[in-house]
């Protein structure tokens, strides 16, 4: 282009730019038709539901702004989750704002879909499934996810109608080798509930009970209910597995066994245990049979199978005679092969025989997810159909060409032309692809429903806002699939009531109201259904059949893979959330990928290296994944993270990750029917090294005061304060006394600057680390209230990530095993190293202490971040897009911020601003306690408190003279607001 | 002759030069177009046209509608409120009934269609007014958005920076960037 060409075209263009606009961009404010009761523009409206993400369901709060869901908080009255939710939790909001969600029905057209309209659909579903009706008994087959009791009944009624089985359950974790343990053990096969708060230890054979065992939310806060210290003691936690996931790294003793060993552990504490004296009430001929069945696991014998060590094991020992209420857990939601099964057993024998009354297991309170149908039935449920012709299959909301080993051969079975395939599903994934017909149906938090993930309480769902597409409940959908009898009700909500009135959980619409309002009935069971259990009735038979599945252990593979579910993705279904991508793993600290876990000895052993791509083959597939080098895991074992590597999963999981599922064979337990997540691999090297895309500088602190333990004998001995106030205090790392964020942390010898004078609010946080369980529910949490901006693979390995709170996890230099996670965000110091050096004064400390970010002054030379020694200011390299209508989820209340700008962590000031609202209306002071920023209100573990420290009576100023106080990197003379508590060590 | 050839050279001059000249005048008119299009473009001193003529010097001049009838929220809220389709015909079911502009607004409400009212004032995005807190400080709705009862089309007040400021001060309220206005 010529130098004149440039010219006239700037110069037209700057003239074409100018005529066209003015400093008022033309919007238009859209008026409401009729104003609904429930919304006041402005103001959020909070709808009380149920998360409907893992079969724990939990119960919701979600909050609703101009019409449509932002956020979504626990319900802070709920018996299971108690105000607190897990990051997938979080993330389910954006599933309903998803831009790959399917709007329309579509109908395959050779190899396309066409959309069509939901009438047409719902005809389509009526014609075929009643052509397939007429042809005979058993032609339609249905597979759904875990869903309520009435929402089954519907499913099961209806599949009467069409003169079929009801339909499958299909959970990929749906514990059958508990479960079966628990029938032959107790006589009664489901899932019940445990009382870990009242336990004073935990053994888990695996059991990751903190990520998606069972009910997680649940079980993270009874966890820290007797594992945080109180009184100068703490309950005790010992993982028996061949890797630490997340649980394990919480675990004050890894008893590191080798794979499908934990059986053996077990029948050898059994041993142990019978040996000791002073066993309670326990029938002379139980112990009897019970001695004979483990008489030859001595210790030494145990050791040499299971390969632990014989310290540890006998600190085990110990700890397990001394404890007063133990608590035995089982194995992994993942668990792997037969011998799970006989360690479940085992552990239920133990809590037999250490605390004969079971008063730690709730019999009473059982998990729903015990209604999944075993996976034999799945499997059944295809090489079934692989025979057939001309049948109709229905799939609500599962996705088993991803989860099933390809052996079984779901994909093929869903793409042959013998079956017409109707799945009700929102996205397009591995098996929605398959389909003949796609069904959308609404989301959880568009719908009316019920689930109660434990029984004795009934949980309401609720529509939390109205549609974006015209979407049908699965509900109505059904109601109107078939001509049955009588329909009595006209849509599924007059359904639900219905049901309710007649199974006298609700007497009228009033009561129907409260449920709604209140978000469930939470004491719905009645006394006469409660089940007894005695000790006296409990015959040894179980262990003789596990005593023999022990026996026929086959020799330890070598290179095993165990494909473990993680808590960002549980099975799979929530692996297109951006969030849960973005969130690292909380072990590894890397996002969007799936690397494989690989002890260091066995990567010497194949000559390779950290960040190698290693190619794991097995008689069912191939993939490559990147080794990543740790040493929780034993040498032989290869761990990888269910969840991502789908196929066309959207743009946020279509080929993002890796599936190891794709290598696991598809065997299936003779005892219990489950599934086997492992399988022998074998290793090679497959090209040059790769980023990793992790989000941690280094696993080590290298002796920096960073994240500080102290162990449980010291802490009773120091009376008060860190090298505090006055004796003593020096100015290095170590003697650097802690010093407050107030005037009265000012010492002019020090200090540089003048004090800040703050006016009533001095706001502070209180981080106890020992309560911290690294699950990063905090993290997302922030990403959902603070826009935060989702910087994909790419910008993660160019370190761009932006989150405002991230879980550090640091391991022990000596004893890479103990794991500490330390939740880090801006320390809103008093002394800010930011606030010095911005050359327009844009880091801008506010009157009541915090370190305000002011984005608009920000000119983005990033100065402020170099001099941040915490490292938590996050500059906005480019302005993150938030692809329709994903935008649709922003909060309101909180700048998005664009290209060229810093940003950080504000304590949430827009709740903070409220409280200040609320407090002037009342004419009252802020109360302790009421603000409550994002990651405080989701944390299921309390690890957060959040308050003024100008108030002497306030629970952070109380905390900060605990023993255990101290401010990272205080030396620099920072004052940090953001107080940490040493986690508290403990020798088994 | 001295001064006619100044003259001729001049015009010579000008001619010759005409083409730069022009280019130069014209410049300056489309500066000078630029700045009343970006400052003062035409309306704006009555306000934008709505999709169906709403006069506040009628409702609350004439008539002496308070402000928080239309917009409720006010008071309780970040956001004044608009009001509803329906609380239009509220009044409008009896007075001019059938008047064509009302017929328009009985075909919003019967459409279920909202109405796309064109937004007067102006805040930029990182910036939070919240309704509610000035009017418990008893601060007049005029004192911001001028005199309402005198417009039949509003006019856009220019919010700046300096608008909040001036005020702030003189009243002694908050001065703190995120607590007051910017989060």
């Amino acid at each position: 282009m010529k130098r004149r060409t440039f010219l006239k075209i700037t110069g037209i263009g700057a003239l074409s730019v100018a005529a066209g606009c003015n400093t008022r961009p033309d919007k238009a404010l859209f008026s409401l038709v009729e104003a609904p009761d429930d919304m006041v523009t402005g103001k959020a409206s909070w709808y009380a539901s149920t998360c409907r993400e893992c079969p724990a369901g939990c119960g919701i709060l979600a909050k609703n702004r101009e019409g449509r869901v932002i956020k979504v908080e626990g319900h802070p009255y709920h018996p299971i989750n108690k105000g607190a939710l897990c990051m997938r939790g979080q993330a389910s909001v954006q599933a309903v704002y998803h831009p790959d969600r399917i709007k329309t029905p579509m109908l395959k057209e050779k190899d396309s879909f066409k959309a069509i309209s939901f009438d047409q659909a719902q005809l389509i579903l009526r014609v075929k499934t009643a052509a397939a009706a007429n042809k005979g008994s058993n032609k339609v087959h249905m597979m759904t996810e875990l869903v309520g009791e009435n929402l089954l009944a519907i499913f099961s009624d209806t599949m009467n109608i069409w003169k079929s089985h009801p339909p499958v359950v299909f959970e990929p974790f749906a514990y059958e080798s508990l479960k079966m343990a628990n029938h032959k053990v107790f006589g009664l096969e489901g899932l019940v509930s445990y009382r870990m708060d009242q336990a004073d230890l935990l053994v888990s054979f695996g059991a990751d009970f903190l990520e998606t065992w069972l009910s997680p939310v649940e079980y993270a806060r009874k966890f820290k209910a007797m594992h945080a210290v109180g009184n100068g003691t703490k309950g005790a936690f010992v993982h028996v597995s061949p890797f630490q996931t997340m649980t394990g790294a919480n675990a004050d003793l890894w008893l590191s066994c080798k794979p499908g060993q934990e059986s053996t552990v077990a029948f050898g504490l059994i041993h142990e245990v019978l040996a000791s004296d002073g066993q309670k009430a326990i029938p002379e001929n139980l112990k009897r049979e019970l001695a004979q069945a483990t008489l030859e696991f001595t210790p030494e014998k145990v050791i040499e199978i299971a390969g632990v060590s014989l310290e540890n094991y006998r600190k085990l020992v110990q700890r397990i005679l001394d404890a007063k209420h133990p608590l035995i857990l089982a194995t992994a939601a993942g668990s792997s092969g037969p011998a799970s099964h006989a360690a479940d057993i085992a552990a239920n024998y133990l809590n037999v025989l250490l605390d004969p009354d079971l008063s730690l297991m709730d019999f009473n309170r059982r998990h729903r997810v015990e209604m999944a149908s075993s996976r034999k039935d799945v499997h059944d449920f295809f090489n079934g159909l692989k025979n057939r012709q001309g049948d109709v299959l229905l799939l609500n909301n599962v996705n088993p060409v991803y989860a099933l080993p390809p052996e079984i051969g779901a994909r093929e079975v869903l793409n042959s032309e013998n079956h017409f395939v109707i799945t009700f599903s929102n996205f397009m994934d591995d098996t929605t692809a398959c389909a003949d017909l796609v069904f959308p149906t609404s989301h959880a938090l568009e719908s009316w429903d019920e689930y109660s993930g434990v029984t004795g309480i009934v949980s309401a769902l609720q529509p939390a806002m109205g549609s974006l597409t015209p979407t049908w409940d699965i509900g109505d959908v059904f109601l109107m699939a078939a001509d049955s009898v009588e329909r009595t009700a006209e849509n599924y909500k007059d359904y639900l009531f219905q049901q309710m009135i007649s199974k006298e959980i609700l007497k009228n619409d009033l009561d129907w109201l409260h449920m709604i309002q209140r978000g469930g009935i939470f004491d719905t069971l009645k006394s006469d259904e409660t089940y007894k259990y005695s000790a006296r009735e409990i015959s040894a038979e179980a262990i003789k059949s596990a005593a023999v599945i022990l026996k026929q252990q086959l020799d330890e593979p070598e290179n095993l893979l165990i494909a473990v579910p993680s808590v960002r993705f549980f099975d799979g279904r929530s692996a297109n959330r951006p969030w849960l991508c973005e969130a690292p793993d909380p072990l590894t600290q890397v996002a969007w990928q799936t690397p494989v876990m690989i002890h260091p000895d066995t990567l010497a052993q194949y000559n390779l290296t950290q960040r190698d791509p290693v190619r794991l083959e097995t008689r069912s597939g191939v993939i490559t994944a990147l080794a990543y080098e740790t040493e929780n895991v034993r040498p032989g074992v290869l761990i990888m993270s269910i969840g991502q590597g789908h196929e066309g999963f959207g743009r946020y999981a279509d080929n993002i990750g890796l599936n190891p599922l794709k290598l696991i064979p598809g065997t299936i337990d003779a005892h219990t029917g489950g599934p086997v997540f492992s399988g022998s691999v074998s290793i090679s090297k497959n090209g040059k090294p790769q980023k990793i895309a992790n989000t941690d500088g280094s696993r080590f602190q290298y002796d920096r005061k960073i994240a500080l333990t102290i162990s449980l004998s010291e802490l009773a001995h120091k009376s008060h304060k860190d090298p505090a106030h006055g004796e003593k205090a020096g100015l290095t790392m170590w003697d650097f006394p802690m010093t407050l964020p107030l005037p009265e942390g000012y010492d002019k010898k020090r200090d540089f600057y003048p004090p800040h004078d703050h006016e009533d609010y001095r706001w502070a946080m209180v981080v106890d680390l020992d309560r911290c369980i690294g699950c990063g529910a905090c993290a997302v949490a922030c990403y959902a209230e603070n826009n935060v901006g989702i910087v994909g693979l790419k910008g993660i390995l160019e370190q761009r990530e932006m989150s405002w709170l991230m879980i550090q996890r640091y391991l022990d230099l000596q004893q890479p095993e103990k794991v500490i996670f330390l939740p880090m965000l801006c320390q809103h110091c008093d002394n800010a190293p930011c606030e010095s050096v911005c050359p327009v004064y844009a880091p801008h400390h506010s009157k009541e202490g915090l370190n305000n970010q002011i984005y608009n002054r920000c000119i983005g030379t990033r100065f402020c971040s170099q001099n941040c020694p915490y490292k938590v200011r996050r500059f906005n390299w480019f302005t993150w897009k938030w692809p329709n209508p994903l935008n649709l989820q922003l909060n309101p209340d909180v700048t998005v911020r664009s290209k060229g700008v810093m940003e950080k962590c504000s304590f949430c000031i827009q709740r903070i601003k409220v409280a200040h609202g609320n407090a002037k209306d009342e004419k009252r002071e802020i109360r302790d306690g009421e603000i409550m920023p994002a990651c405080l209100q989701t944390c299921p573990t309390g690890v957060f408190t959040f308050g003024n420290l100008m108030d002497k009576n306030s629970k952070v100023r109380q905390m900060v003279d605990d023993p255990r106080a101290y401010q990272i990197l205080g030396y620099l003379n920072t004052k940090p607001a953001v107080i940490y508590l040493k986690k508290v060590l403990q020798e088994i | 002759m001295a001064s006619d050839s100044i003259f001729s050279r001049i015009f010579q001059k000008i001619v010759a030069n005409s083409v730069p000249i022009v280019s130069l005048g014209l410049a300056g008119v489309f500066t000078l177009l630029f700045l009343i299009f970006f400052y003062a473009p035409p309306g704006s001193d009555i306000g934008p046209e709505q999709p169906i003529p709403f006069s506040h010097r009628v409702h609350t001049g004439v008539k002496n509608i308070q402000c928080e009838f239309c917009h409720p929220y006010a008071g309780q809220s970040t956001f004044p409120g608009l009001p509803p389709v329906e609380k239009c015909l509220y009044c409008h079911n009896y007075i001019i009934a059938n008047h064509p502009w009302i017929q328009k607004e009985h075909e919003y409400f019967d459409t279920k269609t909202p109405i796309p009212w064109r937004k007067v004032n102006y805040l930029p995005e990182h910036a939070f007014f919240n309704h509610q807190r000035h009017i418990k400080k008893e601060i007049e709705c005029e004192k911001c958005h001028g005199a309402v009862e005198t417009m039949d089309r509003l006019k856009a007040e220019p919010f700046r920076m300096e608008f909040c400021i001036e005020c702030h001060r003189e009243l002694k309220a908050n001065l703190d960037c995120w607590l007051a206005c910017h989060n």
